[in-house]
């Protein structure tokens, strides 16, 4: 690819601000220079706006303002085939493959080498009539065969998607950005969805494009990666850029701090907890995804009456998973869930239900909510079935007065704003989606409450409103499990926090006695010595 | 804040205990209004359409309306009668779409019902009442059997139910021919079918020959699905389920147990809508007899948009067709196929209504541009009026070219045919352009209007005065108005349609 010797910036995006229509300031004013040759990581909490700064320079995303440089060249980009063509590839998140079709085809496309046209590594896409010519499957494969092995990156061209590891997936996504070219390669996330053998793998990878001379942008949340990885760390945080350190200067502490250490916005007023007997009580529990793969290692924890415990992690770390085991939705491979002394273990979500446990699920739109649904009908799904809803022989006869008057009670109760409850949910704000979501939840009067992000996206006023909910229910008796990527939300409205990683619980604190540096850090994996002994409640 | 929710609160209270507040509330949901807008729509395009097919062809257009429509309301009992099967039918696809299933086959339950009533109308000896009960309960419990199937293998093995239900519809069909033809046959007849039912079982008829009872059962289904839907504890889990199956599944709603007994309860109402049939008009079981009633099912729905009472209103509009198309059939000599391209093409533009928002933004676009613009608004608008009338004349006179052929000269006439043709595709497409308003629109109608001329010189030729005066005239004005708006109103804001 062609460099001049004078080029120091691979990439230079300066005063790069970004608003969603929703008004959401994902990034303020970011100015971020990249040099030639480095790995440069990219650290900062979830919806700190980096993914969305990347996709900014992925042509994915249009910026407000701002200006992009890549090799000191001013670009517009208006699609991802702008940014691909100077050489910026991406691999994302969520890879962006089709299962039944082979790793060539996956790799070619949108690319595909027309036959006798393109042995030669000049790359044209397909339109008009020359898409109606046979592709050169043969000759795709046998570049990505040699794309593979330059780089280690071993893998069968031939094999189809559906059929190989999510390890071996992200390498034809990799390989994907090698076959256009890519000399600028950004990561994001690239380790939150495999084993530690195969983080491994990728980080020989990435030592072998260093080596080459590309330039790798590392998107992450995990302190350890960059501080393995990168030769220069730049932390973002509400959109904004904190710093940029070079990991010779800097520690994991400093980062962390750097990453989470903001001042504490909310402020629940809450007297000390009355904690009574044990209502909630996790044994052992190992859970396995949708997918197989095992979310949940063997956790024990307890919640009591009159006490809420705080699960704090990162995302991704087990915690839906934990939630969705204790009330019904998925089942546990081993360990049980008892609740006052019954065991509940594989018991179905309405025997849960009626056990007496409450769930307020992190999506609220998938789980919480039917949109499509009536806001007085979403009052009362859940408890439908019995009394007073259901009346008539065999319960099988709706009383809709009676929702309608229980619903008019809990929108007046929680200052829920609607104009009619018949009107239908989609059309309610966010927040006050939530607040349906919540009042339903608590007025069945639980004795264990299941809150996952209950605040996830609502705005102040809502947060503190859920938050006082919350902590006026833990007043009443109830043992609340709060479940949160928000550190400020953990150690402001938790009695007890505990934090959980790749499926376990590292380390259970008291609010008064940590910080969130100290939370920080073990959230993102990095173990302290003293903290193991304590691991086990 | 809290007053105002308040306030909204009183308002509530109010129009819970007011009936026609309710029915006003419906009619100025919006969401309401669009599916209103989307079905008239539907049926005024698909008319227009067919219209133009029948000019075509060379039907009197205005002769098999009247007949039709006379049709229909003179035989109002056959209206009924047609649409009886269409109305269980057509609940059968509504319900199980309210719980998010495709079922596409309520051929085949039809089918299982009717054998089954068939059965048990000849083969068991029971008194009156108890016989016509009998025979329908075992018709509509085969056809809950032949869903819920369907229904168990979605549910616990996760096979699509598009595939399974429109796949046992053809081994129901297949499955009943061969029992009349064999075990079940009536030997003393030629035809492949079972012996009459007994006069027991037979339901009885209301007015005239067609009309029988099955038509209140079918108004009773109607009333009781929408009963079951909207206001029991099943309906409410399937409505969820539909909606979003993993928010039920939180919920505790077994999402599993609902997919089977929607599909199950499905069947059932096809399966007594077959055994309606049979009980109250054919009173045997013949092979093939229904010709598509479970398909036509589908298309009531669609049309009805999944909603009970929109269903009934569906299914009495594709009686009147139906009933209607006889008499045009007779008296105007229109073909039957006639209403069925009426019925495919109103699905057509139900499915599609994206066709008629962008035809209503295009006419709201040329009344803002009229207000604000009159003179090059008009014109253009008389540019896209041509633009249409031209299409549809080319269409219609296409027909007439046979007149040249028989003037002696078959190779001027059968230009003219091409020549025709080809300019209504153009003038459409010009149309479509110019409602986009887009400049290109104008180059088409000029271009057709030269095609007009070179049309009125051979009609010259081939002596037909009629040809020659459309061609010159239409030609004439399509070529002065694309002149005035090109020279006369160069400014004309082009290509400002809005979003298209």
């Amino acid at each position: 690819m062609p460099q001049g010797g004078l080029t120091i910036y691979a990439v230079e995006l300066e005063n790069i601000s970004k608003t969603f229509p929703g008004g959401v300031e994902a990034n303020k004013n970011i100015t971020l220079r990249i040099r030639e040759g480095e790995v440069h990581g990219l650290l900062g909490e979830n919806g700190a706006g980096k993914s969305t700064l990347m996709n900014i320079l992925y042509g994915f995303l249009s910026k407000d303002t701002g200006r992009i440089l890549i090799r000191g060249e001013e670009v517009e980009l208006q699609s991802p085939q702008d940014a691909i063509l100077r050489g910026v590839g991406m691999v994302h998140q969520h890879f962006k493959l089709i299962p039944p079709l082979t790793v060539t085809e996956n790799v070619i496309l949108g690319l595909e080498p027309v036959l006798k046209r393109l042995r030669a590594e000049r790359l044209v896409e397909t339109k008009h009539f020359s898409s109606l010519l046979p592709i050169d499957f043969r000759g795709a494969a046998d570049r990505i065969r040699r794309i593979a092995e330059e780089n280690g990156l071993h893998i069968d061209p031939d094999a189809k998607i559906q059929d190989i590891s999510v390890g071996l997936q992200q390498r034809v996504e990799i390989i994907k950005t090698l076959y256009r070219n890519a000399d600028i390669v950004i990561l994001d996330e690239p380790t939150s969805v495999l084993t530690p053998q195969e983080v491994d793998d990728l980080f020989v990878t990435l030592e072998k494009f260093k080596e080459a001379g590309r330039t790798i942008i590392l998107i992450t949340h995990k302190l350890r990666e960059p501080m393995v990885l990168a030769d220069r760390i730049s932390v973002l945080r509400d959109g904004e850029l904190i710093g940029t350190v070079n990991k010779e200067d800097t520690s994991p502490e400093e980062l962390a701090r750097m990453m989470v250490g903001r001042p504490v916005v909310f402020r629940v007023e809450k007297g000390p907890a009355n904690p009574g007997g044990v209502v909630l009580a996790i044994k052992d529990l190992t859970v396995q995804d949708k997918r197989g793969i095992t979310a949940v290692r063997g956790i024990n924890l307890e919640v009591k009456a009159g006490e809420i415990l705080g699960i704090a992690g990162v995302e991704g770390n087990g915690q839906t998973e934990l939630v969705e085991a204790i009330a019904g939705l998925l089942k546990s491979r081993e360990g049980n869930i008892l609740l006052n002394g019954k065991d509940i273990t594989g018991l179905d979500p309405r025997e849960v239900r009626e056990a007496g446990v409450s769930h307020i699920p992190e999506d609220r739109h998938r789980r919480g909510l039917i949109l499509g649904f009536t806001i007085a009908e979403n009052s009362t799904l859940g408890r439908h079935h019995r009394a007073p809803f259901a009346m008539g022989p065999g319960r099988q006869v709706l009383d809709l007065s009676e929702a309608d008057g229980i619903t008019e009670a809990l929108v007046d109760t929680y200052s829920i704003k609607v104009s009619d409850i018949h009107s239908l949910a989609s059309t309610l704000s966010g927040g006050n989606q939530q607040k349906v979501i919540v009042a339903r939840e608590l007025s069945a009067n639980p004795k264990l409450i299941l809150a996952a992000q209950p605040t996830r996206g609502l705005d102040v006023g809502a947060t503190e409103y859920i938050h006082n909910v919350l902590v006026s229910m833990r007043d009443e008796g109830a043992a609340i499990l709060l479940v949160s990527a928000e550190l400020d939300e953990i150690m402001s409205v938790s009695d007890r926090i505990a934090v959980i990683f790749d499926g376990q619980i590292v380390a259970v604190k008291e609010p008064e006695a940590t910080t969130a540096e100290e939370l920080g850090l073990l959230m993102a994996g990095h173990k302290q010595d003293q903290s193991s002994a304590e691991a086990v409640v | 804040m809290s007053e105002q929710s308040r306030e909204g609160r009183h308002e509530n209270e109010k129009a819970r205990f007011n009936p026609i507040n309710n029915i006003m509330r419906m009619v100025s949901d919006p969401s309401f209004q669009k599916t209103a807008i989307w079905s008239t729509g539907s049926i005024i395009l698909a008319l227009v359409v067919v219209s133009v097919l029948m000019m075509m062809t060379g039907y009197n257009v205005g002769l098999a309306f009247l007949t039709l429509l006379w049709g229909a309301i003179t035989q109002f009992d056959r209206v009924l009668f047609f649409a009886t099967p269409l109305i269980f039918t057509g609940l059968s696809v509504a319900l199980a779409f309210k719980c998010g299933l495709f079922n596409i086959g309520p051929e085949g339950q039809v089918y299982m019902g009717a054998i089954g009533a068939a059965i048990v109308g000849y083969l068991v000896s029971l008194p009156i009442v108890l016989h016509q009960f009998t025979a329908l309960l075992f018709g509509t419990f085969l056809g809950f059997l032949y869903g819920l199937l369907p229904g168990i293998l979605k549910a616990y093995r996760g096979t699509h139910e598009v595939v399974t239900t429109m796949m046992m519809s053809y081994s129901a069909i297949l499955f009943t021919a061969w029992l009349v033809t064999y075990p079940l046959k009536d030997t003393t007849q030629a035809l492949d079918r079972t012996p009459p039912i007994l006069v027991t079982a037979e339901l009885p008829k209301l007015i005239g020959s067609f009309l029988n009872f099955s038509l209140i059962l079918a108004i009773l289904a109607v009333i009781a699905v929408d009963y079951l839907i909207n206001k029991t504890v099943l309906g409410y889990e399937m409505r969820a389920v539909g909606q979003n199956p993993d928010a039920a599944e939180t919920a505790g709603i077994n999402p599993k147990k609902n997919i089977a007994l929607a599909l199950g309860i499905a069947g059932a109402l096809a399966g007594m809508g077959g055994s309606g049939e049979i009980l109250g008009y054919h009173h045997l079981f013949q092979d093939n007899w229904s010709v598509g009633l479970g398909w036509d099912g589908i298309t009531v729905a669609v049309l009805g948009n999944n909603n009970p009472w929109g269903v009934l209103a569906a299914a009495i509009f594709f009686g009147a067709l139906r009933a209607g198309g006889l008499q045009m059939q007779r008296i105007a000599g229109v073909p039957l196929e006639m209403v069925r391209v009426i019925q495919g093409l109103i699905v057509l533009f139900v499915a599609a209504p994206r066709a008629i928002d962008w035809l209503s933004k295009r006419g709201v676009d040329y009344a803002t541009w009229l207000k604000t613009d009159r003179v090059p608004a008009s014109v253009h608008l008389a540019t896209s009026f041509m633009a249409g009338a031209s299409a549809i004349v080319c269409l219609s006179v296409f027909g007439s070219y046979s007149a040249m052929i028989e003037a002696g000269i078959p190779g001027v006439g059968g230009i003219v045919a091409l020549l025709l043709f080809l300019t209504s595709l153009v003038s459409i497409y010009a149309l479509i352009e110019l409602l986009m308003r887009k400049p290109r629109g104008l180059r088409l109608v000029a271009f057709a209007a030269i095609v007009w001329l070179l049309v009125a010189a051979l009609g010259y030729i081939a002596g037909s005065m009629l040809i020659v005066w459309q061609s010159l005239v239409i030609g004439m004005v399509s070529f002065l108005l694309v002149v005035l708006v090109e020279r006369v109103f160069p400014e004309t804001p082009l290509d400002l349609g809005g979003d298209n």
